[in-house]
């Protein structure tokens, strides 16, 4: 790896990794907003806190509760795309990481059943009337659950990388090595998941703002500032102790000429994200220039850690069957059907979208007398 | 490509029990919600054309039901049956996605749509024209009936490759023999299915007056009339599978054939009671019945996918991969070479075999048998050869192709298999913690023998299904 990642590859793994890597960004960023949402939740509603509206009850916590199940639909949707790409680039490793979970692994799938099901049952009414307790611990279990399904992909990840030791781990079970990488990961993505969260967030809270009732003596812009610079500094202190654990060749991959580009962009778009909630900080507000840096900041962030990750990747496997696996790839057909396919929907969704942006314009009809309801609970 | 993956032991159950479960409710709520979709924009029109002036309150009623039930539990239970497909097989699953991976994607597409459009409905219905009600619930629809399109070709493909195995075309291997009975009949489902959810939704609108309820009632079955297409749908899709398949189904296999039978009786218990009793007659069906008929409907799918996933056996993609993720052209060489010299993965418990040759058998097992059966839960090998002899099991298992034509060829050495069976005798003794290592060099030359004339091919390489019988073969 002399060049930058990936250039000095071959075109058809460059071809595929180019969309894993961007269809993986769309997946994180979908993924954070319920990740780090259900945290914030959680604490919110456990700890109220002593203000005159309780945290749970303050704009940000209800923008989350009212969009999480969304998109924890999308953030699921979107992951199918790159869980498509990494069986082309790397199956091997990625089949056997899974199978040495086992029912580990499957457990995702009922775990996120019972998750999304409490997203729902938090914003539904059916909550309200009941003890507090009840709230509080459907929102704790909620967290609890999504905390539970980073650790297995980061688990996944991490055994997919480290094939000398998969005989060990099939015997001995698959976590037994390598525990404090595990936690280092594993606090870089919850930390990391923060900042990623208050992006989306703040264009919510800015795009619908807060009704005059609801108004808190915490400001949503102060909120998210502090959150997400916050999270920045954790990240960056546990990616950093994830760093020192990585072999040393992998670490000279990182900071020389296949990383340091990527990690360049990593660093700029956390100064990018830090500046500009700092000057929604200093206005107590939250405006477009301020969520336009913000987001530039954090699609910058995000694009680094996933070249970054497939470097550490590279560096660590041996990439013989995918190599195999590519050339058959690069001649199997379909590519113009999706292309096709996939602009026609993206216009199709844009169509939607308008469709409902623009509902104040519709004609109105007899049955649509009602008072507009802005939340439909 | 030769890949090694570690295998896992679930006791007593196979993989392939596990998958079918999985499988079984996700194609269950995923149908519910291809036909749910058509069965809205239907009403949405009902309403619109003033035809029943209940059908509006009916469509958000059913749509809440749709998003709690399809969208969480269908995409979830659809990522769910990849992960166990991987459990299960991961070459199979390898291979699909290796071949399919842009048509996969292209469904993706469709999954986003359907998520956007169905979640705007959702979100906004009160505040829609009606216009745009249509819109976004036909656009929904659309979405989801294009995910069954795309999908139902790579499913259809593991069964009848067809023309793909010879020009390795995309069109060939989608547009496959099975492709068009198995999109239409599973198009049918879809609207029975909606049909059927919506009687249950019309009987919890308590508000709602027995006439206004039967009124309802009446259009939601109007979905089911095409189910008098499924016989023909259905002779097409038997007619368009290979031979041997369709001889398992057709009362080859008696377990496929109950299957088959527990299918096509449910249907026609569906049929019947909808076409006579509520599009005919016009009756009105209390939630407790519909209940029943759509359990009906949950065996009729479960009967219906154990036949889709058994009728492939000894293959788990016809003649490109067999259940046990050994390729055809492999066996002769893995005759030679062996099938785990290359295995990388221990044994979970390897102090337990009293001798080498029991641990390379156990080896063999979990290789090449393991997908399809146990050694002492279902489908358990112990109990299937307990009244064989030594000799009978080799010549059985050498020829094993011949013994059951709907398992694979063996594909490892003579020795390899002398070891298989003192593991299979060993372990239906209870594992005694001692047992002598068998070497004796004429049972290896026998072993050949019958390797050589049970040969590398398959039972029925073009198809045609076989009828052999053999010595100490026990009834099943
Ligand atoms: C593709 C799936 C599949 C694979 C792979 C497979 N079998 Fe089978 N086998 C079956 C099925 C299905 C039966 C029928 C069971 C029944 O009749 O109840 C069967 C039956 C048997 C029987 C009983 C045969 C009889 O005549 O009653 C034996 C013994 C057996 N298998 C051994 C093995 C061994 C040993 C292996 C591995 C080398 C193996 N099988 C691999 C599916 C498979
Ligand atoms: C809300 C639930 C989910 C959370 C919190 C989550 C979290 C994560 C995290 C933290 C990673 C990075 C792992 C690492 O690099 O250490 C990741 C990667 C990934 N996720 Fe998700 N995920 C979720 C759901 C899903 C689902 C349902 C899918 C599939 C449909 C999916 C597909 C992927 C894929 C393909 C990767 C890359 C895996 C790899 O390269 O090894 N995720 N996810």
């Amino acid at each position: 790896m002399n060049s930058l990642f990936p250039f000095g590859l071959d075109q058809t793994t460059i071809f595929y990794l180019v969309l894993y890597v961007l269809t993986l960004v769309i997946h994180w960023a979908l993924m954070a907003y319920v990740l780090a949402g259900s945290l914030w939740l959680a604490w919110a509603t456990v700890f109220p806190g002593s203000g005159s509206v309780p945290r749970g009850r303050q704009p940000l916590s209800l923008r989350l509760r009212d969009w999480m199940p969304f998109m924890l639909g999308g953030a699921i949707t979107a992951g199918v795309a790159p869980l498509l790409f990494v069986q082309i680039l790397y199956r091997h490793q990625f089949y056997t990481a899974n199978l040495l979970l086992g029912w580990r692994w499957m457990l995702v799938i009922p775990v996120l059943i019972l998750a999304f099901y409490l997203l729902y049952l938090l914003k539904s009414p059916l909550l309200k009337q009941r003890p507090q307790w009840l709230n509080r611990l459907a929102s704790a279990v909620a967290a609890v659950c999504f905390v539970f399904v980073a650790f297995c992909w980061t688990a996944n990840h991490l055994l997919s990388l480290n094939e000398s030791h998969w005989p060990v781990a099939y015997v001995g079970g698959p976590l037994v090595a390598a525990r404090l990488t595990l936690i280092a990961r594993l606090a870089t993505w919850l930390a990391g998941t923060v900042p990623a969260m208050c992006v989306l967030a703040g264009w919510q809270l800015f795009k619908w703002p807060p009704p005059a009732d609801q108004e808190s003596s915490v400001r949503p812009a102060d909120r998210l500032a502090l959150l997400s610079c916050g999270g920045i500094v954790l990240a960056a202190g546990s990616a950093f102790w994830y760093f020192q654990q990585l072999p040393a060749p992998v670490q000279q991959h990182l900071t020389g000429s296949a990383g340091a580009g990527w990690l360049g962009l990593l660093i700029a778009g956390a100064g990018l994200q830090l500046a500009g909630w700092l000057l929604q900080w200093r206005q107590h507000r939250l405006h477009a220039t301020g969520l336009s840096l913000v987001t530039a900041g954090s699609f910058g962030s995000l694009l680094g850690i996933a070249l970054l990750r497939e470097i550490v990747r590279y560096s660590q496997i041996d990439l013989t069957l995918s190599r195999e696996v590519l050339e058959v790839a690069a001649r199997t057909g379909g590519f113009g059907v999706f292309l096709i396919f996939a602009v026609l929907n993206g216009l199709l969704i844009f169509y939607c979208v308008r469709l409902v942006t623009s509902r104040d314009r519709q004609p109105q009809d007899s049955s649509s007398h009602q008072p507009p309801v802005t939340d439909h609970r | 490509m030769s890949e090694f993956y570690p295998v896992n032991d679930y006791g007593p159950l196979m993989p392939g029990l596990v998958m079918a479960g999985v499988a079984i409710v996700h194609v269950f709520l995923a149908q519910f919600a291809v036909g749910g979709g058509m069965l809205l924009c239907y009403f949405q029109w009902l309403d619109m054309t003033g035809r029943n002036s209940h059908a509006r309150k009916f469509v958000d009623g059913y749509f809440r039901v749709l998003v709690l039930i399809s969208f969480i539990l269908g995409a979830l239970t659809g990522v769910g049956i990849w992960f166990t497909a991987i459990q299960v097989s991961a070459p199979t699953i390898g291979e699909m996605v290796l071949r399919f991976h842009w048509l996969w994607a292209t469904e993706w597409a469709f999954f986003c749509l359907e998520i956007v459009a169905g979640y705007s409905f959702y979100r906004y219905h009160r505040q829609l024209s009606d216009h745009a009600r249509l819109t976004l619930l036909g656009l929904y629809a659309f979405a989801a009936w294009m995910s069954l399109f795309w999908i139902n070709g790579i499913l259809a493909w593991q069964l009848t490759p067809g023309e793909w195995l010879v020009t390795q075309a995309l069109a060939d291997g989608f547009l496959n023999p099975s492709f068009w009975p198995s999109l239409l009949f599973r198009t049918v489902v879809c609207l029975t299915l909606a049909g059927l959810v919506a009687c249950i939704v019309v009987n919890s609108m308590s508000d709602l007056d027995r006439d206004a309820q039967r009124s309802l009632i009446n259009r939601a079955a109007q979905l089911m009339i095409p189910m008098v297409l499924m016989p023909f749908l259905g002779a097409w899709y038997l007619a368009s599978m290979p031979a041997d398949s369709r001889g398992w189904v057709l009362g080859g296999s008696p377990a496929m054939m109950l299957f088959f039978m527990i299918s096509v009786g449910a249907s026609l218990a569906i049929g019947g009671y909808a076409l006579i009793g509520l599009v005919l007659q016009r009756l009105y069906i209390n939630g407790a019945t519909a209940s029943l008929l759509l359990l009906l409907a949950f065996g009729a799918t479960a009967g219906g996918e154990f036949v889709r996933e058994g009728s492939r056996k000894p293959w788990s993609i016809r003649h490109v991969l067999y259940s046990n993720g050994i390729r055809p052209e492999e066996v002769a060489g893995l005759r030679k070479t062996g099938s785990v010299a290359d295995d990388p993965f221990p044994l979970t418990r390897d102090a337990l075999y009293p001798n080498d040759q029991l641990r390379l058998g156990a080896k063999v097992f979990r290789r090449q048998c393991a997908v399809c059966h146990t050694m002492h839960g279902s489908n358990a090998v112990a109990h299937l050869t307990a009244t064989w002899d030594s000799s009978q099991m080799r010549m059985n298992i050498a020829k094993l192709q011949h013994t059951k034509p709907f398992m694979p060829p063996f594909a490892g050495t003579p020795a390899e298999l002398e070891s298989l069976v003192q593991y299979v005798r060993w372990s239906g003794r209870n594992q005694p913690l001692n047992w002598p290592t068998d070497t004796c060099r004429e049972v290896l030359a026998q072993i050949e023998t019958w390797l050589e004339e049970a040969g590398t091919a398959p039972a029925n390489p073009d198809g045609e299904p076989e009828r052999h019988q053999h010595d100490g073969e026990p009834e099943s």
